[in-house]
């Protein structure tokens, strides 16, 4: 089945591309609205932006794999994103991926069978004060612990991604 | 124009020069991977540093211009050191495939340890990065992730000179790799210079894979006759085999050769290769099948046209011209052709596919003859009982000669070039069997070498002329090639 | 002394102005741009990203006569393992970040500024894009600003997870829409930059900075700090201390200030072992040596290390820094764009060697090639990313080598995961 990039996704490109004197920058901007539209960038997504931005697809391929927050498959409803960097490691990151491991019953990469849940760790979010860390999808939760994280992980399950 | 000094030698050079052109100047070699003279400078083998005084640290000659007063040492501890380790990162997750790695002898890390390391490893076997190997990218090339530098010359080249942009450094870190769409094939008509210009066995050329060990090769410099460009070649060969055709960069003409050049030595090696004559689809030997050809034209004489050739040399044409006129004495002959010409692809192929069309208009202004269309219209009104020409050649009267079912005579190296509807075929000796002068789309004369021998009995075509005209009792006198060039001006 | 940048209460456009913001804008205006450049290296303001560049001279570098546009890129790529300040900066005091930007643009002549934000900040991004709009709706960006006839607009681009991005270069090459690898320099972005033009590029904290000096002149900044480390700082604290979070000092401030006033010290029952001062690739100090040195670029680099990004990784007695070193390692192979081979291939040496020691499984030896694989990565790249991942071994490996010695002796060390996954057949080297 050919991709096709919907009209409104052209009109929100062009309002992006006029940012830069060249629309290549456009890129990376246009590969994460993709991204947030699909739930990830597919062969085609890259195929049908390559066409867009009129550039080889190497580039748009090559770009996708360098940059880590591109999935390259679908993920679940919610991306759990354990940080696992130095200042989240001494705040205990390591047990805290253990746990989320053992209560979802999945190892880093996967996703839980009913499709809510993906499980991975990511370097450096930047929030160390806070640590440890996580990222659900777009949002921080900060100051993690067992009892923050079973209370977290009971929302997400009704579907309610608690808002701060 | 800046003044330095490399190794305590001094040398002035243009202002942009980099160091390692400066350097090269002195006759100073410095190693290097990602640097490729006809690609963007990339700095990111880190191969090439030297010490400057007073950098702080080492730099990339490649990268770096000449500055006045620069005191550079390219044989430093700091240097050495540099290098060594350099190659020890390449090493780590290099696999260890030399046995049967075709690089194995032309590999730039096998040569730069044997230069600059010879340090034993330290890496754990168990710890090696694993890629994908023996991949077919397209009619040309097999690509080895796992022995790829990721010096980007290939990324390069598709990008810069075809402008295809096939390949990208895919990922990032040391699982990176180099990459193309999957399920497309890598084939812009210049690919197998990658194989070239990959330093080690990442890419290698399907046609060479497994051939022959590189070391067992003899190399010839000769002419590629693909088309009017003309490049210049190296003909790679062992025991009367050609094995491959690499370019022979020059500033006249070519840095590289296109994949249709590249492989233009198989005909020679084809199983169509024809060692014997044939008359009427009947394979005959080479002796009966001269007599017959010389009774023919004994037969047609004055109603005899002799058609010159622009995939032919310089010494052929003439010999068919000299057959012309002090053999046959027929009037009707000709050396006009007229194609266009010039670089059609802003790479090397060329508007002519010919590779002697002007080559041919010197024998024409020596010896005369009538125009093409002439000739044409001739065959067209039934003035002609014979046409003795060269295979590719014929295919320009083809409409008259269908017209008219006047018989027809060629020379042919392969089976697979005759014309439907030949009459008879003499076989000839090609042109990486015999030497032969050529004119390029410059103007440039060029003489090939030949890499190997023709088959039993099959002689230069000029001497089958020769031959020719001695069964009808005439002689043209032609003991050697240069003979045939008597009386024809060249550049 | 008040804060210079950390404020409360001025995220919005009314209470900024209220405050007194976008008066320096106005104020700037009015200048020369050469004499805005001369206020700011008057003012001794450094690069707070972590080079601590001179802002003012880099400002200078841009061709006077040079034709075509400019560009002000603002690094917000905030990456460096331990820092936060940006984004703290970015949600408390987005405006000051703004004025900056276009009193810097005004000074260089640009009439476009990024700000390149890396890409897990998306609510951040959206709240600098609602102060661009509040700006812009007031005329303090966009055309004709305040009526001095500069034209000047701000974006946000967000980045897409590359903490290469942070390095000057790479972040104009993903600016563009490439991957983040570092270009060769020279040519230096101010005269071949972003899109081939002119181009400054500063970190958040630098540029919010800018409208206080020139509301109160660069003499007045200069005075702040001490000797070539003008003005305050932002220090963001993480570790097992108290209150960990970011305090903006004078530049000069002890370190052990900072963690025992600021901070409240360590947690109940911890001590201090190290302390790592400038974000994740700066040399780590002993206790000893972190009690006896200040917060300036001077103190630090003397004691071996580097103010950095102003990260401050306080590491207690109870880590084990073998343990430590392997998740940094992992980070840098992790992150390394993969171009230059001392970087590429040496990062993943080093974790692969440290994942040994983690499991029991080196022998003391590979002590000695983690150094030399770090020697042989340093001051040996394009970009500094090979230093960064080298400077931490070196530095771990000089001060703590019993620590490795004893992983290489296969004495757990009770704090990382030792030989006890190798007993019982686990998966440390996948785990870890």
């Amino acid at each position: 089945m050919a991709f096709i990039l919907s009209e409104e996704f052209k009109a929100r490109a062009a309002k992006i591309c006029a940012r830069y004197p060249r629309a290549d920058a456009a890129l990376i901007p246009l590969l994460l609205e993709l991204q947030k539209e699909a739930g990830y960038v597919a062969e085609e997504g890259m195929d049908a932006l390559a066409q867009l931005l009129e550039l080889p697809y190497s580039r748009v391929k090559a770009v996708t794999t360098f940059y880590t927050m591109f999935k390259r498959e679908p993920a679940g409803k919610y991306h759990l994103q354990v940080c696992r960097n130095i200042s989240c490691h001494m705040a205990g990151a390591a047990g805290l991926l253990d746990g989320l491991k053992k209560k979802l019953a999945i190892e880093e990469g996967e996703t839980t069978k009913d499709g809510i849940f993906t499980l991975s760790s990511v370097e450096c979010l930047g929030a160390c004060g806070s640590a440890p860390v996580m990222q659900v999808n777009e949002h921080y939760f900060e100051n993690l612990n067992e009892e923050k994280l079973d209370a977290l992980l009971e929302e997400l399950k009704h579907g309610r991604l608690p808002r701060h | 124009m800046p003044k330095l000094t490399i190794d305590g030698k001094s040398i002035e050079v243009e202002k942009g020069t980099t160091l390692l052109a400066a350097a090269q100047q002195l006759g100073v070699y410095i190693p290097r991977y990602c640097y490729h003279p006809k690609l963007s400078i990339s700095g990111n083998c880190r191969m090439c540093m030297v010490e400057v005084e007073k950098a702080p640290k080492l730099l990339t000659a490649c990268s770096t211009e000449a500055a006045e007063g620069m005191i550079v040492s390219t044989t430093s501890d700091k240097v050495k050191a540099a290098r060594r380790d350099v190659l020890e990162f390449l090493l780590i997750n290099h696999p260890l495939d030399c046995p049967i790695c075709d690089q194995a002898g032309e590999c730039g890390l096998q040569d730069y340890y044997m230069d600059y390391s010879l340090a034993p490893s330290r890496f754990r076997m168990a710890d090696k990065v694993r890629r994908e190997k023996r991949r077919p990218v397209g009619p040309h090339l097999v690509l080895d992730k796992e022995r790829c530098i990721l010096c980007t010359r290939c990324v390069r080249f598709c990008s810069e000179v075809t402008k295809t942009s096939e390949l990208e450094v895919m990922e990032r870190a040391d699982h990176s790799y180099i990459g193309l769409k999957e399920g497309k094939a890598l084939d812009n008509g210049y690919s197998l210079n990658i194989a070239d210009i990959c330093p080690v066995g990442a890419f290698t050329s399907r046609d060479f894979r497994f051939k022959s060990r590189v070391w067992f090769l003899k190399k010839v410099p000769t002419v590629c006759l693909g088309c009017a460009t003309g490049c210049l070649i190296e003909a790679h060969h062992n025991e009367n085999i050609i094995y491959r055709l690499v370019p022979r960069p020059n500033p006249d003409t070519n840095t590289w050769l296109c994949d249709h050049g590249r492989l233009t030595y198989k005909s020679v090696q084809a199983g169509d290769r024809l060692s014997k004559g044939v008359i009427k689809n009947g394979l005959i030997d080479l002796e009966p099948a001269l007599r017959e050809v010389a009774s023919r034209i004994d037969e047609a004489r004055t109603s005899v046209a002799i058609l010159g050739s622009p995939w032919l040399s310089i010494e052929d044409n003439a010999a068919l011209a000299r057959l012309a006129k002090d053999g046959v004495k027929t009037g009707s002959y000709c050396f006009d052709f007229n194609s266009e010409q010039g670089i059609k692809d802003g790479i090397l192929i060329n508007k002519d596919s010919a590779p002697n069309t002007s080559g041919v208009k010197a024998v024409g202004a020596a010896h005369g003859g009538i125009k093409l269309a002439e000739l044409s219209r001739r065959i067209t009104a039934g003035e002609i009982k014979l046409v003795l020409t060269e295979a590719r050649a014929a295919g320009l009267i083809k409409q008259a000669l269908k017209s008219a079912g006047t018989r027809l005579i060629v020379f042919a190296a392969n089976r697979g070039e005759i014309p439907p509807d030949t009459y008879a075929t003499l076989p000839y000796a090609s042109y990486f069997e015999t030497p032969g002068t050529f004119i390029n789309y410059q103007g440039l004369r060029r003489r090939t070498e030949p890499p190997v021998k023709a088959p039993e009995g099959v002689k230069p075509l000029w001497a089958v002329v020769n031959k020719l005209a001695a069964y009808s009792g005439d002689s043209l006198r032609l003991e050697s090639a240069e003979d045939a060039l008597e009386g024809i001006e060249l550049k | 002394m008040e804060n210079i940048l950390l404020k409360d209460n001025v995220a919005d456009l009314e209470a900024y102005f209220a405050s007194g913001g976008y008066r320096p804008l106005k104020k700037a205006l009015s200048l020369k741009p050469a004499e805005i450049i001369d206020e700011v290296k008057k003012s001794n303001l450094r690069g707070r990203g972590g080079a601590g560049f001179p802002a003012g001279l880099k400002w200078s570098f841009i061709p006077k006569d040079a034709p075509g546009p400019r560009y002000l890129v603002c690094n917000a790529d905030e990456g460096e393992p331990g820092t936060y300040k940006d984004r703290e900066l970015i949600i408390k005091n987005p405006h000051a970040l703004l004025e900056g930007m276009a009193i810097a643009g005004f000074a260089i002549g640009a009439g476009h500024g990024y700000i390149y934000i890396r890409g897990e900040f998306a609510a951040e991004t959206e709240l600098l894009d609602k102060a661009i709009a509040a700006a812009r709706a007031k005329g303090f960006i966009g055309k004709n600003i305040l009526g001095s006839g500069f034209d000047f607009e701000i974006f946000t681009h967000r980045g897409a997870g590359a903490y290469i991005c942070g390095e000057e270069t790479a972040l104009l090459e993903s600016l563009e829409g490439h991957k983040g690898q570092p270009r060769l320099k020279p040519p230096f972005p101010a005269v071949k930059g972003l899109f081939g033009c002119p181009t400054v590029m500063n970190n958040v904290e630098t540029l919010a900075a800018i409208p206080a000096i020139i509301d109160k002149g660069g003499e007045w900044y200069a005075s702040i700090g001490i000797g070539k480390s003008a003005g305050t700082k932002l220090f963001c604290v993480s570790g097992p201390v108290n209150k960990p979070g970011v305090y903006e000092l004078p530049l000069g401030t002890p370190l052990m200030e900072l963690i025992e006033k600021n901070c409240g010290g360590l947690k109940p029952g911890k001590k201090l072992k190290a302390v790592i001062p400038g974000g994740s690739s700066t040399p780590v100090l002993t206790a000893s040596e972190a009690g006896a040195v200040n917060l300036d670029y001077e103190s630090l680099a003397a004691a071996g290390s580097m103010l950095g990004s102003g990260a401050v990784i306080v590491i207690d007695d109870s880590q084990c820094m073998v343990k430590l070193l392997q998740v940094l390692a992992r980070f840098y192979h992790h992150e390394s764009c993969g171009q230059c081979t001392p970087c590429r291939e040496g990062c993943g040496w080093i974790e692969k060697i440290l994942n040994r020691f983690e499991a029991g499984a080196a022998d003391e030896k590979e002590i000695d090639t983690l150094y030399s694989v770090a020697d042989g990565m340093m001051g040996r790249t394009i970009c500094p990313l090979a230093d960064a991942m080298a400077m931490p071994v070196i530095s771990f490996v000089k001060k703590f080598r019993a620590e490795f010695e004893a992983h290489a002796r296969g004495e757990t060390c009770g704090k990382g995961r030792g030989l006890e996954d190798q007993r019982t057949g686990g998966s440390a080297l996948r785990s870890v």
